[in-house]
């Protein structure tokens, strides 16, 4: 119906514009608010409303105004109650709590997603909401086609046919029906009264640990978080324990009374599951976090784990094969604590790397990157002439005057000073490595003399120590101001 | 109800002049400021292997439990340095007299014109796998990654490179350094307003060398808080680094080719 015809109708019609993405905000929020009674929740964005504004909505970002949520709540009913009682206790509470934040809302419980797409669209009564274990079968039979989650031109087909209710397909031969109609509306048939599989896939990936706390009364004080963060933490570290295993990644999740959740993560750079150690990278996090009007409910999880390396698994005896010299506990914690603080970017250690390029020499790797070995720099800082101890990012161009075309300066001029030379000692020839791509992506042609550098030490009148290379052949060369020598 | 002698009040110097204090009580209240980070460190000074500059430093070397400044200084004719190379070898010279361990190395970057320290270079001094590098983009993110690293046990030493000069924050880390034992330094590429709360400040400027081999260091040291009292007003020394030694000495001066006598400039602190 057009708004026009609508207008004629009810002539003091409210009207509102649609605002797909603001929908696709809310049903977000509500997801991540439906965490607290399982990890595995999605939103599921098939609706009517799909196939044709709703398609243009979609398209931009935001949901169809009919989205739903699907939540796999295998293994969280007893939480609520034993058996059958404690998952109507959980589809009581959903509803019942979604209901204080004045959402309507219908929710329905099946042994299969579909089942439960259609019960929750189409019951007609509040019993039938709720599917027994096996019953989708009978619950389904009466209810309209639409039920199937099918294409708009299968639906109505079957509408011209005569298919009104779900029940009506089921003694229908099933070859015919897939030679006529495809695959699709055998597929969602069997989905639904799972015959066959539907994978859901979450939002998030679940986490492996996880550990709650559920306040009777919304705290907010942030000692309590902190407070509470430390029990978790417990907890969590003695699941990890048993599991053999540390936590890369750590999320601390609050959940507020008004329905909304925060998040804070922690990383460590190596497996850890040392409680006082974790909860120091916490209470740096924990700050961030706002409560709101208060929390009531706490969750911490741990997306990212790996096997425990810690030292009681090897043998004092035997040596670690690399010897690490920012081994040391102390370090790598207080590498961590810098990097939550400055960014793991800014927190690096240095690796040597073979090549005869300058500033290609030294590299930065992450804390939790193998440190060098042994004696490779001291064999790296062997096999180089003296280097600067400072080396400048980009080599800076620089003037120079020489008495001869290729004698190297006698005077150059670097950021508006002038420097006298009084010691030269070069060059030292560097070339380019022909065996690496070149920026353009090709390797250099066998048949072109590769760039080269020749580097000069020098000394002015000064005492100041600079290293300088000229690029290119000698005639029309450029001098370059590449570092800062001790 | 209490009486206040009126001697209370009297000037100090009028108490310096009725009794000298003795030689003995000066060591006693020397040793008790200090007690504590003599007692916590294991080793409480690191020499540096000059005995002309041990000689002058307390317990003879550089005291570990502290904050020391290296400050680039002006070039021999007076001149702006043009760069702090010698000041960052002098510094990684001085942490490299120091035992195991990470050394956490603090810096802000400056931009294109970015010019980090070279770790072959440093090779000669450290071991750069020990290097645990840091970049801060704020002055305050610096010094609390500094007082974070003092506060670790297993770092051997701290290291920042700053200009800004923050007597708060300098006050923080030499008390942390005290406390733990670790020495903390701070590299400037320039001379910076004096704060009078590090235990030792050093002027390093890259002074003409024989070779280029054996770079040359004229070093001024421009405080020395416990030390001994110098001769000099301001003790200097022209020193040489020897890379296949691997020492550092008091280079001849008769070789010694800098434009003019040092200035004369008051110790400050």
């Amino acid at each position: 119906m057009r708004l026009a015809d609508s207008r004629t109708l009810v002539p003091d019609l409210v009207t509102l514009p649609a605002e797909p993405l603001a929908d696709r905000r809310l049903i977000e929020t509500i997801a991540n608010w439906c965490d607290r009674y399982t990890p595995w929740v999605a939103i599921d964005p098939l609706g009517d409303a799909m196939a044709e504004e709703g398609a243009e909505a979609c398209a931009t970002g935001g949901f169809g105004g009919d989205a739903g949520l699907l939540l796999d709540v295998t293994g969280c009913g007893h939480l609520f109650g034993p058996g059958e009682v404690g998952e109507r206790a959980l589809l009581a509470d959903l509803v019942e709590r979604l209901s204080r934040h004045d959402f309507a809302c219908r929710a329905a419980m099946a042994d299969t997603a579909g089942a439960a797409w259609a019960l929750a669209r189409f019951a007609e009564t509040q019993a039938a909401l709720f599917c027994p274990v096996n019953g989708q079968r009978d619950a389904l039979a009466a209810l309209p086609v639409d039920g199937l989650r099918l294409d708009k031109p299968i639906l109505e087909t079957f509408l011209k046919l005569g298919l009104r209710r779900i029940g009506d397909l089921y003694p229908l031969p099933r070859a015919p029906l897939s030679r006529r109609f495809g695959d699709q509306p055998l597929t969602r048939l069997d989905q639904a009264l799972g015959k066959v599989g539907e994978a859901i896939e979450p939002r998030r990936p679940p986490p492996a640990f996880r550990t709650r706390l559920s306040f009777v009364e919304p705290i907010g004080r942030p000692e309590d978080i902190a407070a509470v963060t430390s029990r978790l933490l417990a907890a969590l570290c003695q699941q990890f324990e048993q599991a053999g295993v540390g936590a890369r990644k750590l999320e601390i999740a609050l959940y507020r009374v008004d329905g909304s959740v925060d998040r804070t993560a922690i990383g460590t750079s190596r497996p850890n599951r040392d409680n006082p150690k974790l909860m120091k990278l916490f209470e740096q996090k924990l700050g961030e976090l706002d409560p709101g009007f208060g929390v009531e409910l706490m969750i911490l999880s741990a997306p990212e784990v790996e096997t425990w390396t810690g030292a009681q698994d090897t043998l004092p005896e035997t040596a670690p094969i690399t010897a690490n010299p920012l081994g040391e506990d102390g370090t790598i914690d207080l590498a961590d604590r810098l990097a939550l603080r400055l960014g793991a970017g800014n927190v690096v250690r240095l690796l040597p790397r073979d090549s005869h390029i300058p500033e290609r020499v030294q590299t930065v790797a992450p804390i939790s990157a193998p440190a060098a070995a042994d004696g490779a720099w001291a064999r790296v800082a062997s096999m180089k002439g003296i280097r600067p101890t400072r080396l400048l990012q980009r080599p800076e161009l620089v003037e120079t005057m020489a008495e001869m075309p290729d004698e190297p300066p006698r005077r150059f001029v670097w950021r508006r000073h002038s420097h006298r030379l009084v010691r030269i000692e070069g060059p030292e020839r560097i070339a380019d490595e022909w065996w690496r791509p070149r920026p353009g992506g090709r390797i250099m042609p066998p048949n072109i003399v590769p760039p080269v550098r020749d580097y000069y030490r020098v000394e002015d009148d000064d005492g100041g120590r600079f290293w300088l290379f000229r690029d290119g052949p000698l005639n029309g060369a450029k001098w370059y101001l590449h570092g800062f020598c001790a | 109800m209490p009486v206040i002698s009126p001697h209370a009040f009297a000037p100090p110097v009028a108490n310096d002049r009725g009794s000298p204090v003795p030689p003995t009580l000066r060591e006693q209240v020397r040793r008790l400021e200090r007690a504590h980070s003599t007692q916590r460190a294991g080793r409480a000074a690191v020499p540096l292997g000059v005995a002309e500059i041990d000689r002058l430093l307390p317990d003879g070397g550089l005291l570990t439990g502290a904050l020391h400044e290296i400050e680039a200084g002006p070039s021999p004719s007076g001149r702006v340095a043009a760069h702090d190379g010698a000041a960052l070898a002098f510094t990684a010279f001085l942490i490299g007299r120091l035992g195991s361990g990470t050394l956490l190395w603090c810096r802000q970057p400056s931009g294109a014109s970015d010019a980090p320290p070279y770790a072959p270079a440093l090779a000669g001094w450290i071991d750069p796998a020990r290097l645990l590098m840091v970049t801060a983009r704020r002055d305050e993110d610096l010094f609390w990654a500094m007082e974070e690293g003092l506060r670790t046990p297993g770092i051997a030493a701290v290291v920042g490179e700053t200009r800004a000069a923050d007597p708060t924050a300098g006050r923080r880390l030499s008390l942390a350094a005290e406390k733990n034992g670790v020495p903390a330094l701070l590299l400037r590429g320039q001379p910076a307003p004096p704060q009078s709360i590090c235990a030792t400040r050093w002027r390093v400027a890259s002074a003409p060398s024989p070779e280029l081999d054996r770079p040359r260091w004229r070093i001024e040291l421009r405080r020395n808080r416990f030390g001994q009292p110098s001769v000099e007003e301001m003790p200097s020394w022209l020193l040489e680094w020897n890379d296949e030694a691997r020492c550092l000495s008091v280079a001849p001066q008769a070789l010694d080719r800098s434009a003019g006598t040092p200035r004369r400039e008051r110790l400050v602190g």
